[in-house]
């Protein structure tokens, strides 16, 4: 167990962070978004605890199979093992702290430091080095200095995520019942899902968590926002969500998914009527696998924040992961999920069509952007900071009779998610331990 | 190696004169983007165009992809056919585009124009290098740098572009979107 990394020690937290973020009068504050002393506390509190994604395990089918990704701003390779397993190691040498693999994806036996040739294979044991023979003459314990292994890997229907804190609890008992919606996307149909080739990393002048917020439960900006893109790509304006009869924002320990039922909202947008058609060809399928509410799910109008950054939007089928690189940027990876039974013209399609809306160049995105960074950017006026953010709309939604698990509001043009995440992040920023953080969830942990 | 933007036939240089209606095709395609006369820019793309800039992959030398870099199946900026084209031109022209109002300024340059006979009579293979400077509000700006391969078809004494390959060398795209062509 020598290999496993060393935990950061947890410093103080800040003790005015509650003038920053009332989630009970519906109020946050700019600063959040740019202040250095509370960025620094996320990296320690939340990005150095917290479960966070790092890979689809479609990515690594292969013994030594490897991506690099950040977890935070640290850096990672995650590798498939021979048994099966997965892994996930600091992407730094234990000698001097090189970087030990440059690429970001591939095959590989081990990984090697370019610096004094301490290589490693792909269980991360260190196995040799350059002029070995002095090594011996210092006594040196081989066993002791491998790659240093994060705390703890799992996966959920082929997501993989990691973190660096031993103390943290299960990845399933973290998602909650989550899950039971996650599963609406990630499996709906028999053989799970897969990612498409290639990984898009673009920067955005933004805080992370005004991204992640966004797709934690706004809708509410999408039709405005989002007008052009709509009327380029559907010839009208987008679906008035306000007018459907049945949604809800969900959430639990910080995560959020806020959606319609009306099944093909979200994907309508690609302009491509086969996937429409597709969606409609598996729902009864769906509907035997998971019930007729989820099957409605599938790619309606929603979206969806695994706290803290990882996000995605069913129907569109792009996943994200919003990575921090200080209080003012981020670096966006993006990938494109499929079926994996999906015929390959369908796959081909969504790889098109989430390009040609969620991506760099895709007509939806070029207009959050804009949002997001300067959301960002006002926020580090000495004065405009200080001010007061408005989050309180649908204050009184939340829906005591319902058998849907999870903290379950009424509507999907609702606040409540993005306060349940700032809530969540601020009780993370408040607390030395997993065991200090408060459990503000009313509804049901499980579902029958 | 990698990035590879040349087939393997063999390549016939065009005269000088021709050379230059290329180079004057493609400094005027690059003025029309700097002038936002979009509809124009459409008119110069033949039918069956396919326009194409793939994602890039920081990969090792063993572990090369289809085209090195970059593979035909995987993410990619652009993978545009006409209609795609279009769809892009009718945003930037909504009136409620809100991230192009103020409107982003574009200077778009072209270098290192390289014009061989293509693989059917009127078809011309042209390599070529540019730059894109794009600055929005009052500081924002962005640079990108690529190659570019085009497919040009000669038609009533003009071209068309039937097909684009841009190159980017970046696999991490440093600014937030691309919101003009290359």
């Amino acid at each position: 167990m020598s290999n496993i990394i060393k935990t950061v020690d947890v410093t103080d937290s800040l003790e005015n962070l509650s003038e920053f973020c009332d989630i009970e009068n519906g109020r946050i504050s700019g600063k959040i978004f740019s202040d250095k002393a509370i960025y620094e506390q996320e990296l320690e509190k939340i990005f150095a605890r917290c479960w966070l994604f790092v890979a689809h395990e479609s990515q690594i089918p292969k013994t030594g199979d490897y991506i690099t990704t950040t977890m935070g701003e640290d850096e990672v390779i995650v590798v498939r093992q021979k048994d099966g397993g997965i892994k996930v190691f600091l992407n730094a040498c234990p000698h001097r702290g090189n970087k030990v693999c440059f690429a970001e994806s591939g095959s590989t036996r081990g990984f090697i430091c370019n610096y004094h040739g301490w290589s490693f294979n792909t269980a991360g044991n260190l196995v040799g080095q350059h002029e070995s023979g002095i090594y011996e003459a210092s006594d040196f314990d081989k066993s002791k200095w491998g790659l240093k292994e994060v705390a703890q890997v799992d996966s959920w229907k082929g997501l993989v995520f990691a973190t660096f804190d031993p103390e943290a609890p299960t990845l399933k008992e973290y998602l909650g019942p989550m899950t039971w919606y996650l599963d609406a996307l990630f499996d709906n149909q028999e053989g799970g899902t897969e990612f498409a080739g290639g990984c898009i990393r673009s920067t955005y002048e933004c805080n992370w968590k005004i991204a992640a917020e966004n797709f934690v439960g706004d809708i509410l900006h999408a039709g405005w926002t989002h007008d052009s893109a709509a009327r380029a790509m559907l010839g009208g304006a987008v679906a008035k969500v306000s007018d459907f009869e049945e949604s809800y924002s969900v959430n639990w320990n910080g995560h959020g998914y806020e959606f319609a039922l009306d099944t093909v909202g979200n994907v309508a947008v690609l302009g491509e009527s086969a996937l429409n058609k597709y969606v409609h060809t598996i729902k009864p399928s769906v509907a035997e696998r998971l019930g007729e509410f989820r099957s409605n799910m599938v790619a309606s109008v929603s979206s969806c924040t695994i706290f803290p950054n990882f996000s995605f939007l069913a129907g569109q089928n792009t996943i994200r992961v919003w990575q921090p690189r200080g209080p003012n940027k981020i670096e966006l990876f993006s990938w494109v999920l499929v079926n994996k039974s999906a015929p390959d013209d369908i796959k081909e399609k969504w790889r098109k069509g989430a390009m040609m809306t969620f991506s760099p160049t895709g007509v939806f995105e070029m207009d959050d952007g804009e949002n997001w960074e300067y959301c960002t950017k006002t926020s580090k006026g000495k004065v405009t900071g200080a001010q007061d953010l408005y989050i309180g709309l649908g204050m009184n939604t939340l829906e005591r009779q319902t058998d849907l698990p999870g903290n379950v509001y009424k509507g999907q043009l609702n606040e409540a998610n993005a306060r349940a995440y700032y809530q969540h992040w601020y009780d993370h920023l408040n607390a030395k331990s997993w065991s200090e953080i408060p459990d503000r969830n009313v509804g049901k942990a499980e579902v029958e | 190696m990698a990035n590879q933007t040349e087939t393997q036939v063999e390549l016939r240089p065009v005269s000088m004169e021709q050379h230059h209606k290329v180079s004057c095709f493609l400094a005027r395609e690059y003025r029309l983007l700097d002038e936002e006369k979009f509809d124009e820019w459409l008119a110069l793309m033949h039918e069956d165009v396919h326009y194409w800039m793939p994602g890039i992959e920081n990969r090792r030398r063993e572990n090369l992809l289809e085209h090195g870099f970059y593979a035909s199946d995987h993410m990619a900026y652009f993978d545009d056919k006409l209609r795609d084209l279009q769809r892009r031109v009718a945003r930037f022209q909504q009136p409620s585009a809100w991230a192009e109002n103020p409107g982003t300024r574009n200077v778009h340059q072209v270098s290192n124009i390289e014009v061989y006979y293509g693989e059917t009579d009127g078809e011309y293979l042209v390599h070529s290098v540019f730059q894109s400077v794009r600055s929005r509000g009052m500081d924002e700006e962005y640079v990108i740098y690529g190659r570019r391969t085009d497919v040009l078809v000669e038609e009533g004494g003009s071209f068309k572009l039937k097909k684009r390959l841009i190159l980017i060398p970046n696999a991490t795209l440093s600014c937030k979107n691309i919101n003009t062509f290359l």
